[in-house]
């Protein structure tokens, strides 16, 4: 299949790729750029693992094709931190990461990235949830070690913390 | 006990989670080597035939593959736990749809995927074995035909398609019915279930020119894939370096050897590093999942609620090889007992062979399957005897200083106490508190597995600490629970260790991610290492300080004496110019549980090692029209002897329990004539956020003798419950008693594979 050169808009980064047209977003973020906080495992929009946002919606990369995503604003989740101002000092986490890590709501961690991304693109546009609105907005990120609560429990606290103005997201 | 601790029992966060949530830390999955090549595997796609032909040469042919393997190029071993019967690829008959026939290596995914496409196999059928009735029908075809001559563990007992029949056996049955003024009983069933975990099972092999192979994997027990590897790559295991970089959960699916042997033949076949990783298809049909089972319970029972005897048979669909079957059957029995006081026994489990995938270990082998039996037949006996659930286990449960079913000896045991306040957090005087709403509870005992572990401690010149241990983090937090007993004993903070594990050649051996054992083991290796640094930081710095050892403390990262104090990191300086660095090996190695060894026959696990006891409970709704379950309340009491970090023994709770009702309302791995129809997670239902319930837990302390500050296994046991707790909530609710699992609304509805009642 003949490949096709793309610039790619990630993190803030301009990258260019030379791609299959049938290549997916995933496939391109982990092998090609070496992105690897998305995460890969059904490959077929079902867990949830590989979630980052375009144009600030969470997608599913596994099914999202890398020509498609030229022109558009890639996050992952190596973006999200130092809070997207790049002025941060170094360790500095979104509010979400932060809430995360105080809530003990990462165990193994592999769906931690997609979740909070998830988590993520529903409060910029939902910044005062509910519970039962964050576990609507989750529903489509599997976790097989936590059980949810603790994560739900970290969203609403960041939530929290976000619309409380305290760092700006 | 946090009151007096500094580090220990504190809700501290895990040491690895930063990179977690910001995508740094490195996963098996992750890994990647320059120039590596990507393997797949070729399956069989029959469950019982003949391989009469094999042929791979236009796979071979296909631009960018390296490497084609089958059965002829491997060397001729058969390995597994407790049976050795299973081959590296079929060499001549295929046991079940998914085993390896053979494996390809090409330079991308989509040109290994031709590859496979490319292989052809021909295959004449043979009469497949497709559940257990089948498999033990007298006359039935044998799934190994020459499976006496395998080699296994001497004392299973097995006998053509059962590769172990363990049994225990205490008093007399045949006189406990005799006492008995009522006898129940009854039959359940269980369903195969897959662990779940959210990372594929993935491994990267690397030979070097001096014949070494390095395996990064995801595996939970890299020193057992390490002898593994030994025996089917045929070198030593010196040659053999097991590295995980970080594990996207295990929950037992990833003890054995997955994908690690392809990855090392196709590797060394190639001469480049190979990956392997599987696909959520190939997990559903040829991983390690839970076993299938089929339940027989036969319970005495006096007019005032009084156990006079059980019989119980449990088997075990365990698929086309043994697996950990010889093994989950012989802890069944322990399960079946349940934690009573029950004067005669005879129970006995079956591991049988079919052909389906291979079973594993999944969190609490055995536990949900036999508890669902045992804690569904209390509620039964107690609605029958007019005796309320809640007092009918009060009478009957074990107490401090009773024997367990093989006469170990029961110390520190919360039962009382956990059933009591899950009771009381449900509400439980208010059984049924209006239409279509009822509660249930279920108890039961587990054990934490024992094994050696080994660390390293070395204090860092800066004063920080580095904890080298041969153990796994497969997210439990375990190791951060480790890592505070080591800080509490060496006076530092939590945030002062750093953490090296899992590596065959960097580390010192440890028994591995199973059985409930890691914060047990290891911490108590971190304390023995810890005592060690004691004893030569006391003897570096007493002349310094000019005080009697024995009058120094370890206190807020110094040795501090009468008279003055000395840094940590001063000392460790100084011992790397004079004295090889301060460090220390330290080593724990369980007890051994002593026990009645004419009860057991066939058993591979006779005691329960520092057991634990839970209740759960639970209050739920159910919709009579479309057999909807709501879950209003989920309640855990489980005596966790101390908890090292409260959060996340809670975590474990929770993920258990949310586990624990995906088995017991959703999932099952659907088989149909040898051939699963539901190999993808949508068919294969687990629950999402908004199926698990919020769960309430109760951390009850009875300080164990041997765990680090008193602690017990907490990572199985919140497994073990929800299935009969559900079940009893439900029949509470609807009066519909569900003795098949997964319950399904078609059943609470249609009544199928109901009727015990």
């Amino acid at each position: 299949m003949a490949k096709i050169p793309i610039t790619l808009q990630i993190n803030g980064e301009r990258h260019e790729a030379l791609v299959e047209p049938d290549r997916t977003l995933l496939d391109v973020l982990r092998t090609e750029l070496g992105l690897t906080g998305t995460k890969t495992n059904c490959l077929d929009a079902e867990c949830g693992v590989c979630t980052v946002l375009v144009d600030g919606l969470a997608v599913n990369s596994c099914l999202y094709l890398a020509v498609v995503a030229q022109g558009r604003a890639i996050t992952t989740i190596e973006g999200l931190a130092p809070a997207g101002s790049g002025r941060a000092p170094a360790g500095t986490l979104h509010p979400l990461q932060q809430a995360f890590v105080e809530h003990g709501a990462v165990q193994c961690g592999y769906c931690i990235p997609g979740m909070i991304l998830s988590a993520k693109a529903y409060l910029d546009d939902h910044p005062r949830p509910s519970e039962a609105q964050i576990r609507e907005a989750l529903a489509g990120n599997l976790c097989r070690c936590t059980g949810y609560q603790k994560i739900v429990d970290a969203v609403l606290a960041a939530a929290q913390r976000m619309a409380g103005g305290a760092v700006a997201s | 006990m946090s009151g007096a601790t500094r580090v220990v029992g504190h809700s501290l966060p895990r040491l690895d989670a930063p990179g977690k949530v910001t995508g740094s830390a490195v996963y098996a999955a992750d890994f990647a080597l320059p120039g590596m090549l990507y393997g797949k595997v070729f399956r069989s796609r029959e469950p019982h035939a003949r391989l009469v032909r094999l042929d791979t040469s236009r796979a071979a042919a296909i631009a960018g593959v390296r490497a084609v393997i089958a059965a002829a190029d491997v060397p001729d071993v058969r390995y597994g736990a407790a049976v050795k019967d299973e081959p590296v690829f079929a060499p001549d008959i295929v046991r079940y749809v998914g085993q390896p026939v053979a494996a390809v290596a090409a330079v991308t995914l989509e040109a290994a995927e031709a590859a496979l496409a490319a292989i052809e196999a021909v295959y004449e059928p043979l009469a497949p074995v497709l559940d257990l009735a089948a498999a033990l029908a007298p006359g039935a075809p044998l799934v190994h035909e020459g499976w006496q001559a395998y080699t296994a563990i001497p004392i299973l007992q097995r006998d053509g398609n059962v590769c172990n029949r363990a049994r225990i056996v205490v008093g007399d049955v045949e006189r406990g019915w005799a006492e008995a003024d009522r006898v129940f009983e009854h039959r359940f069933t269980t369903a195969m279930v897959h662990q779940g975990y959210t990372e594929p099972r993935a491994a990267v092999a690397a030979w070097d020119s001096s014949g070494q192979v390095t395996v990064w994997s995801n595996t939970q027990l890299p020193f057992d894939v390490q002898a593994t590897l030994a025996d089917i790559l045929a070198i030593a295991p010196s040659k053999i370096r097991v590295i995980v970089p970080g594990v996207g959960g295990g929950f037992g699916g990833k003890l054995r050897v997955g994908v690690e042997h392809f990855a090392a033949l196709l590797a060394r076949k190639a001469g480049r590093p190979v990956k392997v990783m599987t696909t959520s298809e190939e997990e559903l049909t040829a991983a390690y999942p839970r076993q299938g089972t089929v339940i027989e319970l036969k319970t005495g029972v006096t007019r005032d609620g009084r156990l006079t005897a059980r019989q119980g048979r449990i088997y075990f669909d365990t698929g086309a090889f043994a697996g950990s079957g010889p093994g989950v059957a012989s802890v069944a029995t322990l399960v079946l007992a349940g934690p009573y006081r029950t004067p005669n026994l005879h129970l006995e489990g079956y591991a049988v062979y079919t052909n389906k995938t291979n079973c594993g270990s999944y969190r609490a082998p055995s536990g949900p399957q036999a508890n669902f039996a045992v804690e569904s037949q209390m509620d039964i006996i107690a609605d029958a005897l007019g005796i309320d659930p809640l007092e009918l286990r009060l009478r009957n449960i074990v107490r401090e200083g009773d024997e367990g079913p093989t006469g170990q000896v029961l110390s520190a045991v919360g039962l009382e106490e956990c059933l009591r306040r899950a009771a009381e957090a449900i509400g439980w005087r208010d059984r049924r508190p209006g239409p279509g709403r009822g509660k249930g509870l279920a108890i039961g005992w587990w054990t934490t597995t024992g094994g050696s572990s080994g660390v390293y401690v070395k204090i860092n010149p800066d004063g920080t600490v580095a904890l080298n241990t041969g153990a796994v983090e497969i997210g439990t937090a375990a190791l951060t629970g480790a890592a505070q007993v080591l800080a509490e004993a060496l006076g530092v903070d939590l945030t002062d260790i750093t953490v090296v594990s899992g590596d065959t050649f960097a580390t010192p051996f440890d028994f591995g991610a199973q059985g409930s054992r890691t914060a047990f083991a290891v911490g108590n290796a971190c304390r023995a290492a810890a005592a060690e640094l004691q004893r030569k930081l006391f003897a570096q710095a007493a002349a310094q300080l000019g005080a009697a050892e024995e009058t120094l403390e370890l206190r807020d990262k110094h040795v501090v004496g009468p008279n003055g104090r000395i840094s940590l990191a001063e000392l460790a300086r100084q011992s790397q110019l004079a004295g090889g660095g301060m460090i220390a090996h330290g080593t724990f190695i369980a007890p051994g549980t002593a026990y009645d060894t004419k009860r057991v026959e066939g058993h591979v696990y006779p005691a329960f090692h520092s057991p634990s006891f839970h209740a759960h409970a639970v209050d739920l709704s159910v919709d009579g029209e479309t057999g909807e379950v709501t879950i209003h309340k989920y309640v855990v009491a489980q005596d966790v002897g101390f908890a090292l970090n409260p959060t996340y023994v809670e975590g474990q709770i929770e993920g258990g329990v949310a586990q624990g009702l995906g088995q017991t309302l959703s999932e099952e791995i659907v088989y149909r004539d040898g051939r699963v129809l539901n190999a993808n997670l949508t068919d294969y239902k687990m629950p999402t956020t908004l199926d698990v319930p919020r769960v309430e837990s109760i951390l009850v302390e009875h300080p164990g003798r041997v765990g680090p500050f008193g602690a017990k296994g907490v990572g199985e046991p919140p497994n073990v419950e929800p299935p009969a707790a559900v079940a009893n909530a439900i029949a509470a609710a609807v009066g519909t008693r569900i003795t098949s699992l997964p319950i399904t609304a078609e059943k609470i509805v249609l009544g199928q594979n109901g009727g015990a009642r």
